[in-house]
C-alpha cells in the first residue's frame, strides 16, 4: 500500500534523508528504528506532507503522496500521530475526537465512530467533557490514537508513541496496535527509539542511521544480531 | 445624577462599538496570530463604499449589507494576498504589512472621497429617548448599536461553541499542524477568520460613522480604543472583547464627562498600560492559553 522510493530530504545543508526506499503493507506493522537525529521524524513528516522532499517519491495505493498537502493526504486515509502526541489541550476529549471524524466520515457516521473509541478506551469515555489538558500521559496516547482511528484510516504513522509512557502502558499500547492491524487490515509505520518493544510487535523492521537505511529485515533476525543491536539500537 | 446616567448610557453605546472593533482584532489574532492595525481602516473603507452607494440613491439597508459583504470579501482578499505569503516568517512581518495597509487605505480613501469631514446617516433617530419625563442620552440608534453588536457576539460565540465549523476554527487556531494532519483545511479557516473579522470591522465602521466626523481618519481613534478593549479582554475570547469594549467605553465616557474629552485617548492609553502591567493576560485570558 505504501511504496517509498529513493526519498531524499534536506533542511538547508542538513541531509536528513538520503535515498530511502521501503514498502509497508496492509495489516502489517513496519517499524523504523534508529538513534536520535537518524531522520525518523522527518520520514513520517514527509509522508504526511508536512515536509517537502527534494528527490524520490512516496505512493499510497499507487497515488503520489509527495507534493501533496497534509490535508489532502489525511483525506486519502493516512493518519499521522505526531511526535509529542498532538493532543489539542484547549479542546475537550470529545472535541478532539470529533475533529478526527470530519475528514473521511459522512455526518451520520460520526457520532457512532466516536462512541466506538469510547468503547475501546473506556477511560476516555469517562472524561469526554473534560479538557484534554487534564489527561495523564497514557490517556493522551489513547486519545491521539483514538483520534487517528476515528477517521477509519488505512495507514497509521506513529512517531514514538511509547515515549514517556510506563512500560505497562506502553505494552498495552503495542498490543492494541497489533490487534488493530491484524483485525482491521490497517497498515502501520511505527517509529520508535524503544527498539525492543517495537521489534516485539512489528512484522518488518528498518534501521535508519544519518538519513540512510542501514538494515531492513525480519524483526527477529534484527533482534538476534548483537553487533547491530549495539551499534544502532542501543540494547 | 442626570449627568451620571447620561455618561453611563453613552459609555455603553460607545463600548459596544469598541467591542465590535475588538472582536475583529480577536478573530484575526486567533486565526493567524496577527494584530491587524488596518482593522479600523478596513471598516472606514467599506463605510465609504456604503456612503457612495447612499449618494447614488441606494437605500440605507442595502448599502449597509453591501458594506458588511465588502468587509467580508476585503478581509478574505487581504489574508490571501498579504498575510498568507508571510506564513512561517517572523510574526512581526504581517503586523507591519497591516500598518502599511492602514496607510494605503486611508490614502486611497482620501483621494477618492476627499480628506474632508462629512456626516454619515444613522439608521434610526439619534435623539435621546424620553424615559418618564426626562430625555436621556440614549437614542433609538444607540439601541440599534447595542443590539447589532450583541447579536454579532452571540453569533460568533455560537459559531465557535456549537458548530463543527467553529470547532475546526478553534482547532486550527490552537494547533494548525495537528489540525492539518486531521484533514482540516487550515488555510481556508484562516481566510474565513479574517473575513469575519473584517465584516465585524465594517459593522463597527457603519455604527460609529454617524457619531463621528466622517473622514478617512475617523476610525483611527476607534482602533486605539478597540485595541485597548481587545487587550483588556485577553485577545482570545469574543466575550472578553465584549466586556473589554464595555469597560473601555465606560472609562472613556466618564473621563470625557467629568474630566474632559481631550484626555480620553490618554485615559485609554493609561488603561492599556495598567492592564499590561497588572494582568497581561487580560481580564479573561489565562496565561496558559495566551499565545505570545
Ligand atoms: N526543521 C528542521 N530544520 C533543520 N534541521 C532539522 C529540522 N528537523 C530535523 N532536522 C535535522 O534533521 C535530522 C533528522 O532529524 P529527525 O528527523 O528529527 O530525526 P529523529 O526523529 O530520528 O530523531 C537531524 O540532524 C535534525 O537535527
Ligand atoms: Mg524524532
Amino acid at each position: 500500500m505504501l511504496q517509498v522510493e529513493e526519498l531524499s530530504v534536506r533542511y538547508g545543508q542538513v541531509r536528513a534523508l538520503e535515498g530511502v526506499s521501503f514498502e509497508a503493507r496492509d495489516g502489517r506493522i513496519t517499524t523504523v528504528l534508529g538513534a536520535n537525529g537518524a531522520g525518523k521524524t522527518t520520514l513520517l513528516r514527509t509522508l504526511s506532507g508536512l515536509v517537502r522532499n527534494q528527490a524520490g517519491t512516496a505512493r499510497f495505493d499507487g497515488q503520489p503522496l509527495t507534493g501533496r498537502r497534509p490535508e489532502i493526504i489525511a483525506r486519502m486515509g493516512v493518519a499521522h500521530v505526531p511526535e509529542g502526541r498532538g493532543v489539542i489541550a484547549e479542546l475537550t476529549v470529545d472535541e478532539n475526537l470529533r475533529l478526527g471524524t470530519f475528514s473521511r466520515l459522512r455526518r451520520v457516521e460520526r457520532r457512532a465512530a466516536v462512541d466506538e473509541v469510547y468503547e475501546r478506551f473506556p477511560q476516555l469515555g469517562d472524561r469526554r467533557r473534560r479538557s484534554a489538558s487534564t489527561l495523564s500521559g497514557g490517556e493522551r496516547q489513547m486519545l491521539v490514537i483514538g483520534r487517528a482511528l476515528v477517521s477509519r484510516p488505512r495507514l497509521l504513522l506513529l512517531d514514538e508513541p511509547s515515549l514517556g509512557l510506563s512500560p505497562i502502558v506502553s505494552a498495552q499500547m503495542m498490543a492494541t496496535l497489533r490487534e488493530l492491524t491484524s483485525e482491521a487490515g490497517l497498515g502501520a509505520v511505527l517509529v520508535e527509539q524503544n527498539a525492543r518493544s517495537a521489534l516485539s510487535v512489528a512484522d518488518w523492521a528498518i534501521v535508519l542511521n544519518l538519513g540512510r537505511i542501514v538494515v531492513a529485515d525480519e524483526p527477529a533476525r534484527l533482534a538476534a544480531d548483537e553487533s547491530l543491536r549495539r551499534h544502532y539500537l542501543g540494547f | 445624577m442626570g449627568l451620571f446616567v447620561d455618561i453611563l448610557l453613552s459609555g455603553v453605546a460607545q463600548g459596544m462599538v469598541f467591542a465590535a472593533v475588538a472582536l475583529g482584532l480577536v478573530l484575526i489574532s486567533r486565526a493567524t496570530g496577527t494584530i491587524n492595525f488596518a482593522q479600523g481602516a478596513m471598516g472606514m473603507f467599506t463605510t465609504f463604499i456604503a456612503f457612495s452607494l447612499l449618494t447614488h440613491g441606494v437605500g440605507y439597508w442595502p448599502a449597509f449589507v453591501a458594506a458588511l459583504a465588502m468587509g467580508f470579501v476585503l478581509g478574505a482578499v487581504v489574508e490571501r494576498t498579504l498575510v498568507r505569503p508571510l506564513r512561517g516568517k517572523p510574526a512581526l512581518n504581517p503586523v507591519i504589512v497591516t500598518i502599511g495597509l492602514l496607510i494605503v487605505l486611508e490614502g486611497v480613501a482620501g483621494s477618492i472621497w476627499g480628506n474632508v469631514a462629512r456626516g454619515f446617516p444613522a439608521a434610526f433617530s439619534q435623539r435621546g429617548l424620553v424615559i418618564g419625563t426626562t430625555r436621556v442620552a440614549f437614542s433609538h440608534f444607540d439601541v440599534f448599536i447595542v443590539c447589532a453588536v450583541a447579536a454579532l457576539v452571540v453569533a460568533i460565540v455560537a459559531l465557535f461553541r456549537w458548530t463543527d465549523l467553529g470547532l475546526r476554527m478553534r482547532a486550527a487556531a490552537f494547533s494548525p499542524e495537528v489540525s492539518q494532519l486531521l484533514g482540516v483545511r487550515v488555510g481556508r479557516l484562516f481566510t474565513l477568520g479574517w473575513a469575519l473579522a473584517c465584516a465585524a470591522g465594517s459593522l463597527a465602521g457603519l455604527l460609529v460613522a454617524p457619531l463621528s466626523s466622517f473622514s478617512p481618519y475617523y476610525m483611527d481613534l476607534n482602533l486605539v480604543y478597540g485595541f485597548t478593549a481587545a487587550v483588556l479582554g485577553g485577545l482570545l475570547s469574543p466575550v472578553g472583547a465584549l466586556v473589554g469594549g464595555l469597560v473601555t467605553g465606560l472609562a472613556i465616557a466618564f473621563v470625557g464627562g467629568y474630566v474632559g474629552p481631550d484626555l480620553q485617548p490618554i485615559a485609554a492609553l493609561a488603561l492599556l498600560l495598567v492592564v499590561l502591567m497588572v494582568r497581561p493576560q487580560g481580564l479573561f485570558g489565562t496565561t496558559e492559553v495566551r499565545r505570545v
